[in-house]
């Protein structure tokens, strides 16, 4: 998608109904998004189980829906516990995945009902002794991801010649471990950091079952599926072929499960914002929006993404521009450099592609309100379509 | 809620059908639920464990009171430490001949919510005159307590969670100072299949406080993975030696009514199976 699209202000009606009737800022989440996202990710990788990273977009409408799809969830912390909790998701579909864990943080997971834990160290597996007659663990393991714009294997994950000595150790304690994960890293360009990583984790089952006899029957595949942003378009179907094809080389005992987050949440949340004033400075004309980078664009920040933009103008002319957030930092800066019809105060700016890590890393800076999440598509009650809101 | 899945294991579990959610509590600290179902009755789970179901409760119940009551032949104080709901208290005071129960519960709503939704549990037994209800923590109640009783029964959940510091060394030895010459400490002490490495625990912790100590068992169904054991520890070495005539001439004088506990069972139940056998073995 390109980084700027110009509309006729026709297209912008229906989007200023919704800022007449709730407000500005708004994000608004289609829950038909998240469906037809979930779909298109379990055609394309089929008989992988997901569990969805509630970390890319907390919201209940979000975790209602993709639970009615059958999808489970990938917790990380007690507050997306209390999310689910609140959705009465069923724990048994869950999974804790944050390697590292206060004794508090397991003890209100297992309070849950979520057993299933990951790990990549020692001291971390020995948090679990307690609880080993109610644990199953996966090992995560850290392979390179330079492709990726968010490089996940540095932080967490041991060496792949650290798993058997892991193995050892937790089967010392009595403690049960049933399988792998890995994260290929976010937004992958390509998928040869999951190909890489599934040929690397074959290996590893392969041999600790030869040599110790003992089973690891899940892979936890991760998340790290694209979409588009500003950049190409990237093809679901033609992005998952090659790790359909590596997993199919894994013994048949070995039950595939993945975590995504962005991919299923990105395209749900669309952003609509004002601007609120604006002031001619040397070359360029500034426009200051009522949502920036400490709030719905936190993304462009944390998570290194540049969101598609829609203005609307029926002007031919064109002049340089800036958009700019609403706060006093001078670093609340969305977008530079662009080359567009001239708004006027009160117009409004779109953002696509806005649900994942956008308001999940939202800040109260300045104690400027942050935008209100309007749900649409939620069980079919409301009705407002995609071709209205073109 | 139309299942209700216990998650005690990742690998293993019982799923139940929910007819009716009678009640729910979600804190910071706890979740319970009180539901229906078609085959147990009233089911209480907590933190998604099986608590106790009307339809099984009996043969827990039975067993931590009537064997050690019974074994030892001359109860007159019995303290129960946990069992909010209500139902080993039912079970102890089906003896006239003990004159004293205090039951010690941590937290009095569990009794009062017990009372509410689980009646069958206690059936009255709250109202028995010979019953004091003290509110405490069961290791701090006999840490401080000067009082001397000839049966103790530790009812207890988990050993996760708030029930954890009843499974301690300090623990048994503080119920051992509260034993009169000749007591008997019962604890549960879990599925000894499922979790064999508790039982070696408590058999090791038991070492310094007891001239007697061992297991006895029945099988409840809704605490799955085979039988629970009762760990069972007294100075008293000819109490789990009566002969059967002993205990069946005991249990008629008392003149009780049970579903599970029968004299046969009851000499039967010390019987261990070769794994545990082994296990405590192994802690000599």
């Amino acid at each position: 998608m390109k980084h700027l699209t110009v509309k006729s202000t026709k297209a912008a009606t229906p989007y200023q109904a919704l800022v007449e009737q709730y407000g500005s800022p708004l994000l608004l989440l289609d829950c038909d998004k998240l469906v037809k996202q979930y779909h298109e990710l379990s055609n394309a990788l089929p008989g992988v189980e997901f569990f969805y990273a509630i970390k890319s977009l907390p919201h209940p409408a979000a975790i209602h829906t993709l639970e009615q799809l059958g999808a489970g969830f990938d917790i990380a912390t007690s507050g997306e516990i209390d999310l689910l909790w609140e959705q009465h998701a069923a724990p048994r579909h869950t999974i804790h995945t944050h390697p590292i864990k206060r004794d508090s943080d397991i003890r209100d997971a297992l309070r849950f009902g979520c057993t299933t834990f990951v790990v990549d160290n020692i001291y971390e597996l020995e948090k679990f002794v307690d609880y080993r007659h109610r644990v199953g663990l996966l090992i995560r393991v850290s392979f390179p991801n330079p492709n990726s714009p968010v490089d996940l294997s540095r932080k967490f994950g041991c060496k792949p010649g650290e798993v058997e000595l892991l193995l050892q150790k937790a089967s010392n304690m009595g403690l049960h471990v049933k399988g792998l994960s890995f994260h290929a890293g976010s937004q992958c360009p390509e998928p040869s950091n999951h190909v890489h990583a599934i040929k690397q984790c074959k290996q590893i089952i392969d041999n600790v079952y030869n040599n110790t006899g003992k089973l690891l029957s899940i892979l936890d595949i991760g998340g790290g599926f694209p979409v588009e942003y500003t950049g190409d378009a990237c093809d679901t179907e033609s992005f998952c072929q090659p790790i359909r094809e590596a997993l199919e080389e894994l013994p048949g005992n070995v039950h595939i499960i993945a975590e995504p987050g962005r991919f299923l949440s990105a395209p749900a949340m669309t952003s609509i914002c004002t601007v609120m004033g604006k002031a001619h400075r040397g070359e360029s004309t500034w426009y200051y929006l009522d949502d920036g980078v400490y709030g719905s664009y936190s993304g462009q920040i944390f998570d290194h993404a540049t969101y598609p933009l829609t203005i609307f103008s029926d002007h031919k002319e064109k002049e340089q521009a800036v958009f700019a957030g609403p706060t006093c930092d001078s670093i609340d800066v969305i977008a530079e450099n662009l080359t567009m019809p001239p708004l006027n105060i009160g117009d409004i700016v779109i953002g696509k592609q806005m649900g994942a890590y956008t308001s999940a890393s939202a800040t109260d800076f300045n104690l400027f309100k942050r935008a209100k999440i309007v749900v649409i598509n939620q069980d079919k009650e409301q009705s407002l379509t995609d071709e209205k809101l073109a | 809620m139309k299942t209700y899945t216990e998650t005690l294991y990742d690998s293993y579990g019982q799923e139940f059908q929910v007819d009716k959610l009678y009640f729910e509590n979600k804190t910071d600290h706890q979740h319970l639920v009180i539901f229906e179902n078609a085959k147990f009755g009233r089911v209480m789970a907590l933190d998604g464990i099986i608590q106790t179901t009307e339809a099984d409760e009996f043969i827990y119940h039975e067993m931590l009171t009537h064997v050690p009551v019974l074994a030892h032949g001359d109860v007159k104080n019995v303290l129960i430490i946990g069992g909010g709901d209500g139902g080993m208290l039912r079970e102890v005071c089906k003896h006239q001949n003990v004159e004293h129960i205090t039951q010690v519960e941590i937290d009095n709503q569990v009794i009062e919510m017990c009372k509410e939704y689980l009646p069958n549990h206690s059936a009255g037994a709250y109202d028995d005159r010979r019953v004091e209800i003290v509110i405490d923590d069961g290791a701090n109640f006999v840490n401080s307590t000067d009082k001397k009783f000839d049966v103790i029964i530790s009812d207890s959940t988990d050993p996760i969670g708030p029930g954890g510091a009843l499974f301690t060394l300090d623990f048994y030895g503080a119920c051992k100072k509260c034993l009169n010459p000749g007591g008997i400490l019962v604890t549960q002490n879990g599925v000894a299949y499922m979790q064999l490495d508790e039982v070696s625990t408590t058999y090791k912790r038991f070492q310094p406080h007891f001239n007697d100590r061992t297991f006895y068992s029945a099988a409840v169904p809704t605490y799955i993975g085979g039988i629970m054991t009762f760990a069972w520890g007294t100075n008293n070495t000819e109490a789990r030696t009566q002969s059967l005539d002993t205990i069946e001439q005991r249990f008629k004088q008392a003149n009780i009514k049970t579903r599970y506990y029968n004299p046969a069972i009851h000499l039967a139940s010390f019987a261990l199976p070769q794994y545990i056998l082994d296990a405590l073995e192994s802690e000599n």
